[in-house]
């Protein structure tokens, strides 16, 4: 079984490396690029905790294989801050305490991240039915919806100004 | 997983040779075939993706009904089949979560024919044809039990034609874990005829409740399905549910069904 | 560039700032075990068991083709252990490896240790094993009939209970079940061993009692304790589900190490670890009451009959709190309380999140209900009706509730949630309703804390103050996402007057606070925060010696505040002082212990005060039933909990409302299904729902209890928070018998927990004929 060598944008920046055909975009990022903020909490696709963005759409990384990567554009969790400023997700999950132990806080940022991306201006339901993919099992969620409505909010009031 | 090799031919004829080799098999989504690999239940020596091929995707009208490309994602049938099939496009966009319905595709979930899966019951319901790269198939041939199907080896669905109903609904009850099917049902009202395909609730996967559409036929109101009965017998009984719920939620559904299509 | 540095933020105890690792966590950046750097060379465990048997002896176990496998370093068996074959907390009954039997289904006979994690999950599954299988008892019947139990039975008594109830105006006789719970800690169990000098090893252990993990890799080794280090830095969630159940990853990651000399990482995979890890118990209740027109309760008898699975585990425990809550808020005059702790081919049931505290409360809130059918009054009036009053403030176990707030937090969450209009307008909803039909219900929490286990209420800590002024503060809790770290600094901080970022947490270990206490019993705070401050305040008393002596002032003139020494007309910074204080030879470094005071429990006798104060809460829910499909949703909840002086509102807020959606998703959707051969079906989030963000109500109240603070002495008069809110969640299950029971005013639903569509469904069905 040969190596397959794959070319993707991770980020924004260029990310060029080889896999095995058996592993997925989570075994790339996790131990191939070094990039540990998406994490296997099922690797079934039924938690969310591997929410990464493939080309403008989400997925769970734990159910792409890394060879389907080719020539893709991924973001994840740890291409959310420009530098040292916060994406307005990440302030906002802080704020509002909308996170305890933390494995599902990246999916949550990337899965509202997509949301937001194509709906800037989401209800509370289509906000609850949209992050239904993604488990947390401290927060109880209220205050991750909020801190995605707030989020969402503050993201439009500065597209409005600018 | 066990070791295989990776290929993404970019048309439906080198998808094709590709899939004739042993031990090949088509991966669309991958939404069920990792997994189940994972599990090592599948264990292909070559692993031929579709989802690079461009004649496979996309939803657009055609003279034999909404022509959709099996390698469409559940989320642009959602988006795309909103006018011109609102029911279709409503059954799409209730299938998984967002990042299964960016995967998932139309024909992965019908070469799979998981007995709960939401497509066969619209593919069904609306007597729709199944386009392979061989053959046509209509929706009644195709389906042949839970996991089986008219597919031979080799043979790759490359779109599927659904004939616009009058009025058609999708009526799901989450299996609340997975959000596939405990029981699921596609009510379509055609001019001269009414067709009712339920999943997720029979040992023998997708199929017509005929007394229901006979019932329909004549009189398309929740009403008409009162006086039906659907036995228990032949219903699914899991951890999910018994065959008595399912059977019950079969009836309910339909009626449901029913008052959503006015 | 702008030089200023930016002010520092003085968040002492009592304010809300965000969890210590809460940028880390936005950033992706916070490290969980999966997450560390592997060192070269590390192997990947996998454990293996056998498919299709539950218990039996081991006729066969044929590994060639496991050691075959491409990729696959050597096979450990129960033969490679060194010193004793046990992962248990205590019992001795718990294999880290089955060697002649299996008893539960899933249980670990070897582990593969390979190069990559993938050959050791593909080479686990080649092994041949045959089993001389056994019938196993899978439910609380089967263990009836078999008359197994891990555990001696144990009861409360008072007075003569039955014959008080068949002399009562009334009698009630019921029988229900109560289903258990997985865990689903987002962070599966995970352990990483790493070889040092002489014999010695690190574990990183994702496990709230890293003591206890230290302990059973030695004695599994042969080895001192004082050779294995355990260190947590943070766990992706424990609930419970890592108090006990982190040792045998722990244990088979270290014998890898042990054998190969390398690094060894055993990550579960998520079916592997809901099939091979302990649960919340499940429970058949089998009660009689007899009580007057007016509602009020005389006499209580009731059978707890729990499925412990195969060994004790911590079932003592628990089951022993299942009788502790039995009474949740309410005086029984007469009483008898009687706990089995049965035997069960299943995996052995263990610590979760109440720690059986929430079965013993869902039964008493059941009779509640079952009260209030049969006098037709409002359940919210019987409750109140029974409710512990001077002279009637004894619980079942002799201990007095001295600090009672349940009529007051009542009384408040009636009037904010508008109880008493709801229900009407909801009764007149029902009666026009044929399909949809709505319930609400209030139900109070009365939750004792400490350990009952007298021994295990204890705390150490340890402070650092460095030459700069900056502090690192080290204590023998964990943190699960629970925000104890974040408590502690913030206790810490308060304590030396200097800005929160001024102290730095350091992972817990056992080499720096040893003999620890696993986090649990929600007594983190109090417990840890107590130890913490006691050895902040040795330095800090230390430092005021000091300063006292510099200024010629008294010591107890010196105040430390906003990161300054002050006394009369002098100040100094806090990191001047501390310099300065190391100058002239003076320690600052200083350990802190805590051991609760005032609590005693004579088991034998069934009688003492085991609880050093209550915790108090109550919830108010309203619900929606499809009497066709039985789909329930959750409409509005409003909670009033009680929480003493917050040491954090918004940490504790997290905890309310995230323990309350832990008890729903326990009461309603969560349902552990085992066949008859023993074997869990619902092993996988896709088979075993726990709530999602659209399963929670968009009308979430959730409020502090405006608190003098604690009666009891605690760590700035605050009051424990991880459990309690759980028990909250009852109310929801309240609201869904309320909802069904308006088909028939009469009848008391048959409903059991969880209270699943199907159940539901089938409670309205039973409600018709």
């Amino acid at each position: 079984m040969s190596k397959i060598t794959v070319s993707a944008t991770v980020n924004g920046d260029a990310a060029d490396f080889v896999c095995d055909a058996t592993e997925t975009l989570l075994d790339v990022l996790r131990d191939r690029l070094g990039l540990t903020g998406a994490k296997e909490g099922c690797g079934t696709g039924d938690c969310g905790a591997c929410s990464v963005i493939l080309n403008d759409r989400l997925v769970c990384a734990c159910l792409v294989l890394g060879a389907e990567a080719q020539g893709a554009k991924i973001e994840t969790v740890e291409g959310l801050a420009n530098g040292e400023t916060l994406h307005p997700l990440q302030r906002k999950f802080i704020e509002h305490a909308a996170l305890q132990c933390g494995v599902c806080t990246p999916g949550f940022l990337v899965a509202a991240k997509s949301l937001i991306d194509h709906n800037p201006d989401p209800t509370e339901e289509q906000v609850r039915y949209w992050l239904a993919g993604n488990l947390c099992r401290c927060t109880g969620y209220d205050k991750i919806v909020r801190a995605v409505l707030d989020a969402a909010a503050e993201m439009r009031e500065a597209n409005h100004a600018a | 997983m066990h070791n295989f090799d990776f290929v993404k031919p970019a048309t439906i004829a080198d998808a094709v040779k590709a899939l004739a080799k042993d031990g090949a098999q088509a991966l669309s989504g991958g939404q069920t075939l990792i997994p189940t690999m994972k599990q090592r239940l599948a264990e292909p020596d070559v692993l031929v993706s579709l989802t690079g091929i461009a004649e496979m995707k996309g939803v657009c009208p055609s003279a034999e009904g909404l022509a959709v490309g099996a390698a469409t994602t559940h989320s642009v049938v959602a988006r795309d089949a909103a006018k011109p099939y609102p029911a279709l496009a409503a059954l799409a966009a209730g299938i998984g979560d967002p990042a299964v319905r960016n995967r998932g595709t139309v024909g992965g979930s019908l070469a799979n024919n998981d007995p709960a899966a939401c497509y066969p019951a619209g593919v069904l319901g609306s007597g729709a044809t199944v386009v392979t790269n061989k053959r046509k198939i209509a929706a009644d041939d195709y389906f042949q039990g839970m996991f089986t199907t008219a597919l031979e080896d080799g043979e790759i669905i490359t779109q599927v034609l659904f004939p616009v109903p009058q009025k058609a609904a999708y009526m799901k009850f989450n299996q609340p874990a997975s959000r596939f099917a405990l029981t699921g049902v596609f009510v379509a009202k055609f001019a001269d005829h009414v067709r009712v395909a339920v999943t997720g609730a029979s040992e023998g996967g997708v199929f017509r409740w005929k007394e229901a559409e006979a019932a329909l036929g004549k009189d398309f109101s929740a009403k008409a399905v009162e006086g039906l009965t659907v036995p228990a017998k032949g219903m699914l009984s899991d951890l999910h549910g018994t065959a008595a719920y399912r059977a019950n939620l079969v009836k309910v559904l339909t009626a449901r069904a029913v008052s959503a299509c006015a | 560039m702008d030089a200023t540095p930016k002010p520092k933020k003085f968040i002492g105890a009592g304010h809300s700032t965000s969890h210590d690792s809460a940028a880390r966590h936005v950033a992706g950046s916070a490290t969980y075990i999966d997450d560390i750097r592997e060192p070269e060379g590390t192997v990947h465990l996998a454990p293996g068991y056998a498919a299709k048997a539950a218990c039996g002896r081991i006729a066969k176990c044929d590994l060639q083709a496991v050691r075959n496998y491409p990729g696959v370093v050597t096979v450990l068996t129960a033969a490679d252990i060194p010193g004793v074959n046990d992962c248990s907390p205590g019992a001795g009954d718990d294999p880290v490896l089955a060697q002649t039997h299996i008893t539960f289904h899933g249980q670990p006979i070897f582990c593969v240790v390979a190069e990559t994690r993938l050959a050791a999950r593909r080479a686990a599954r080649l092994a041949i094993i045959e089993i001389e299988a056994e019938k196993p008892n899978v439910t609380v019947e089967d263990a009836l009939a078999a008359n197994k139990d891990v555990l001696p039975s144990y009861q409360f008594k008072r007075g003569d209970a039955a014959k008080a109830i068949a002399d009562a105006p009334h009698q009630i006789t019921d029988s229900f079940r109560i289903g258990g719970q997985e865990h689903f800690y987002l962070e599966g169990q995970i352990a990483l061993a790493i070889p040092r000098e002489n014999g010695e090893m690190l574990i990183h252990s994702s496990t709230q009692h890293p003591s206890e993990v230290q302990h059973v890799v030695a004695h599994m080794l042969g080895v001192a304790d004082a050779a294995i280090t355990c260190e947590c830095r943070r766990m992706g969630g424990g609930f419970g589900g890592k108090e006990s159940q982190a040792g045998q990853w722990a244990a088979l990651a270290a014998l890898a190490t042990y054998k190969t000399g390398r690094a060894a990482k055993l990550r579960l995979d998520r079916d592997d670890d809901m099939i091979m890890t302990g649960k919340r118990h499940d429970f058949r209740v089998d009660w009689q009451a007899g009580f007057d027109a007016s509602g009020r309760i005389q006499a209580v008898d009731t059978q707890l009959l729990s499925r412990c699975g195969v060994s004790a585990d911590l079932s003592q425990g628990v089951n022993d709190r299942t009788m502790f809550h039995s009474d949740n808020g309410y005086f029984y005059p007469e009483l008898s309380i009687f706990s089995r702790r049965l035997h069960t081919n299943t995996v052995s049931n263990t610590a979760f999140r109440g720690f059986g505290g929430p079965q013993g409360m869902v039964f008493a809130e059941r009779m509640m209900e079952a009260i209030a059918i049969q006098t037709g009054l409002d359940p919210l009036d019987v409750r109140k009706r029974n409710y512990y009053t001077k002279g009637r403030d004894v619980t079942p176990y002799g201990q007095k509730v001295v600090d009672n707030i349940l009529p007051e937090i009542t009384a408040e969450l009636e009037r904010t949630s508008d109880y008493r209009k709801r229900a009407k307008a909801i009764k007149t909803f029902n009666d026009q309703s044929p399909i949809l039909k709505k319930g609400i219900a209030l139900t109070p929490v009365k939750f004792g804390i400490s350990f009952t286990l007298a021994s295990l209420n204890q705390a150490g800590a340890l402070v650092h103050v460095y030459t700069d002024g900056s502090v690192q503060v080290n204590h023998g809790g964990t943190e699960m996402g629970q925000g104890l770290y974040t408590k502690v600094a913030q206790i810490v901080a308060s304590e030396f007057g200097i800005p929160l970022e001024d102290v730095r947490i350091t992972a817990t270990t056992t080499d720096k606070v040893p003999n620890t206490s696993p986090t649990a019993a929600s007594a983190g705070a109090d417990l840890n925060g107590m130890a913490a401050s006691r050895a902040a305040i040795t330095i800090r008393d230390r430092l005021g010696e000091h300063a006292a002596k510099l200024w010629d002032v008294l010591p107890k003139q010196i105040r430390f505040e906003e990161g300054q020494v002050k006394a009369a007309r002098k100040s100094m910074s806090f990191a001047a002082l501390a310099k300065s204080a190391q100058l002239a030879r003076i320690q600052l470094s200083a350990t802190g212990f805590y051991a609760t005071p005032d609590i005693h429990w004579d088991r034998a006798k069934a009688h003492g005060s085991p609880f050093f104060y209550f915790a108090y809460g109550a919830a108010c829910s309203q619900v929606t039933i499809d009497t066709l499909t039985g789909e329930m949703t959750v409409d509005r909840v409003d909670i009033l909990h009680d929480v003493g002086k917050s040491l954090n509102p918004a940490i504790d807020l997290g905890q309310i409302e995230g323990g309350f959606v832990q008890g729903m998703g326990w009461l309603t959707t969560e349902e552990l299904v085992y066949d008859a051969q023993g074997k869990l079906r619902t092993h996988a989030p896709s088979t075993y729902k726990i709530p999602c963000a659209s399963d929670v109500p968009s009308d979430f109240r959730t409020k502090l209890w405006k608190s003098d603070g604690n009666k009891s002495p605690t760590i700035f008069r605050s009051k424990a928070v991880g459990e309690p809110p759980v028990m909250l969640a009852i109310s929801v299950y309240c609201a869904i018998l309320r909802a069904v029971g308006s088909l028939n005013p009469a009848k008391l639903p048959p409903l059991d927990a969880p209270a699943t569509p199907e159940m539901i469904l089938r409670a309205c069905r039973a409600m018709e004929s």
